[in-house]
């Protein structure tokens, strides 16, 4: 029984020893910090710039879909602005769906930035441009598996085209993509830790540079691993508390 | 109740969905306070014609002349004469995110600029006429399928229509259910409400009608008044419609 405790004991004076080479000497947790703040930093401005993207798109995509048909039937140069804005948005989510994030990120940092050194803000950029793409495909599923019928129905009341989307179609469309949209951002602050290929200190790179200098890598992986953990539990938990306000109506 | 002024005025009125076409020149006119029941077999185009009143599907060639605005040119703002057309759709369509005070007040308040206090108003006092004033914060998904179609209806009043266009209101609803909606449709015939109706229900066709259409192969085959539609029917395909259904 001695043995044991005293093993136990062990285990934790080896693991608070750990812990003190690889983050406090030097201050080295000052990286993890610093990696922390850029994984978000990075994350909630792409976030932004992705749902700009996306309902920019989705709205273009969806109305080209809806009412395409009957604006070039009514005639006018509508139709045609309309048309060629589908085509950018189908060009656009081509070429970004089409193509690796860290490829898209790198094109962004040695191609079209190269004047600018600092990686965060070309990060911010290259994903929020990435993210835009698939949410706005989530978006524009959300407004389709809307029953056309709820569209006539504000359109009958005499609602216009942009009444009737925003307070008949998006808000049962958004209550319908949040899971699905929740999984984009999850998958967007995961998709950040490749930001170390342009020299970004994210949460990642942090890691990999403590364990290099240490040459220690359980407890640098590990500790980076239960921190993004820890951000998807805190994400994950303020969408499901959203879903469960929003869902106050179907009884 | 029905005047001589033509409220809507349709001309040779031509629908297609691509190579189909569903409505073959329609040229008739519906006059203020009248109630019109558009009768047919499944496919004959009597649904579409309904919906092309209002533009919700757009008609291929032809005119719809409205309260005196042709509503067919392109220019024509047409949610403006859309305010004036309330329509009832067989799946009710209410919406299930809004409460049944919601649903029924959202159009007036953002439309006509009433306040949220008067839209609520009119809307409570509407909802009494259909004894659901007790549901007006539930929402619809709370209700039977008679209820939200009674909702519908008021719905669409909220708007103070001049005319009401149904789509085959009773047709989603169980049985024990057709009569509530048939008996608010009958008081608002009653009250010098102009309204078309596309019904399955011959009977209360035959009660409420001023006018019957019997459209079939996207045209008005024949057209009368119930009597003559229903007692005696003149061309033969009238004949066989009816003797399929049961009176």
């Amino acid at each position: 029984m001695q043995n044991f405790l005293n093993s136990i004991v062990k285990i934790f004076t080896d693991i608070a020893h750990e812990f003190e080479f690889v983050f406090i000497e030097g201050e080295r947790y000052n990286q993890m910090i610093t990696g922390f703040f850029n994984t978000l930093k990075i994350t909630a401005g792409a976030l932004g710039i992705g749902i700009i993207i996306g309902i920019v798109v989705a709205a273009i995509r969806s109305t080209f879909d809806k009412s395409g048909a009957s604006m070039k039937r009514r005639g006018g140069i509508g139709y045609y602005i309309l048309a060629f804005l589908n085509t950018i948005c189908k060009i656009y989510l081509t070429v970004v769906r089409g193509t690796p994030v860290v490829v898209q990120l790198m094109i962004s940092y040695f191609i079209i930035f190269v004047s600018v050194k600092d990686g965060v803000p070309i990060g911010i950029f290259a994903f929020g441009i990435n993210s835009g793409a698939y949410v706005a495909e989530i978006f524009r599923s959300g407004i389709m598996s809307i029953d056309n019928g709820q569209f006539e129905a504000g359109r009958s009341l005499g609602l216009n085209y942009l009444q009737t989307m925003i307070y008949i179609i998006i808000p049962q469309a958004f209550k319908n993509v949040l899971p699905t949209l929740c999984n984009e951002f999850i998958a967007l602050l995961k998709e950040t830790s490749v930001a170390g290929y342009v020299g970004v200190m994210d949460l990642t790179k942090a890691g990999n540079s403590i364990a290099g200098r240490t040459y220690s890598y359980f407890m640098p992986l590990l500790t980076v691993a239960v921190i993004y953990l820890f951000i998807v539990m805190v994400l994950t938990t303020l969408v499901g508390a959203l879903e469960r306000r929003l869902r106050n109506s179907d009884h | 109740m029905i005047t001589d002024n033509v409220i809507i005025k349709t001309e040779n009125l031509k629908k297609s969905f691509g190579d189909i076409e569903v409505l073959k020149g329609i040229t008739t006119d519906i006059k203020n306070g009248e109630v019109v029941v558009i009768i047919g077999a499944s496919g004959s185009g009597k649904s579409t014609f309904l919906r092309t009143l209002n533009l919700l599907e757009e008609p291929t060639g032809g005119k719809i002349i409205f309260d005196g605005n042709d509503i067919t040119d392109p220019k024509t703002d047409i949610n403006l004469h859309r305010r004036k057309m309330g329509m009832v759709f067989q799946q009710f369509n209410l919406f299930p995110h809004m409460t049944i005070l919601k649903n029924m007040t959202i159009a007036p308040i953002k439309l006509l600029g009433l306040s949220k206090a008067d839209a609520e108003k009119r809307a409570i006092e509407l909802l009494d006429k259909v004894g659901l004033a007790d549901r007006k914060d539930a929402y619809p998904s709370q209700l039977s399928g008679g209820q939200k179609q009674r909702v519908a209806i008021v719905r669409a009043l909220c708007m103070q229509p001049q005319v009401m266009l149904f789509d085959e209101p009773t047709s989603a609803l169980d049985p024990e259910m057709v009569g509530e909606v048939l008996a608010v449709i009958k008081d608002l015939a009653k009250s010098g409400m102009t309204m078309a109706v596309v019904t399955h229900e011959m009977g209360f066709a035959k009660e409420v009608a001023d006018r019957v259409f019997f459209i079939d192969e996207g045209v008005i085959a024949e057209e009368g008044t119930p009597d003559e539609i229903f007692n005696n029917p003149k061309s033969p395909r009238l004949q066989s419609f009816l003797s399929k259904v049961l009176i």
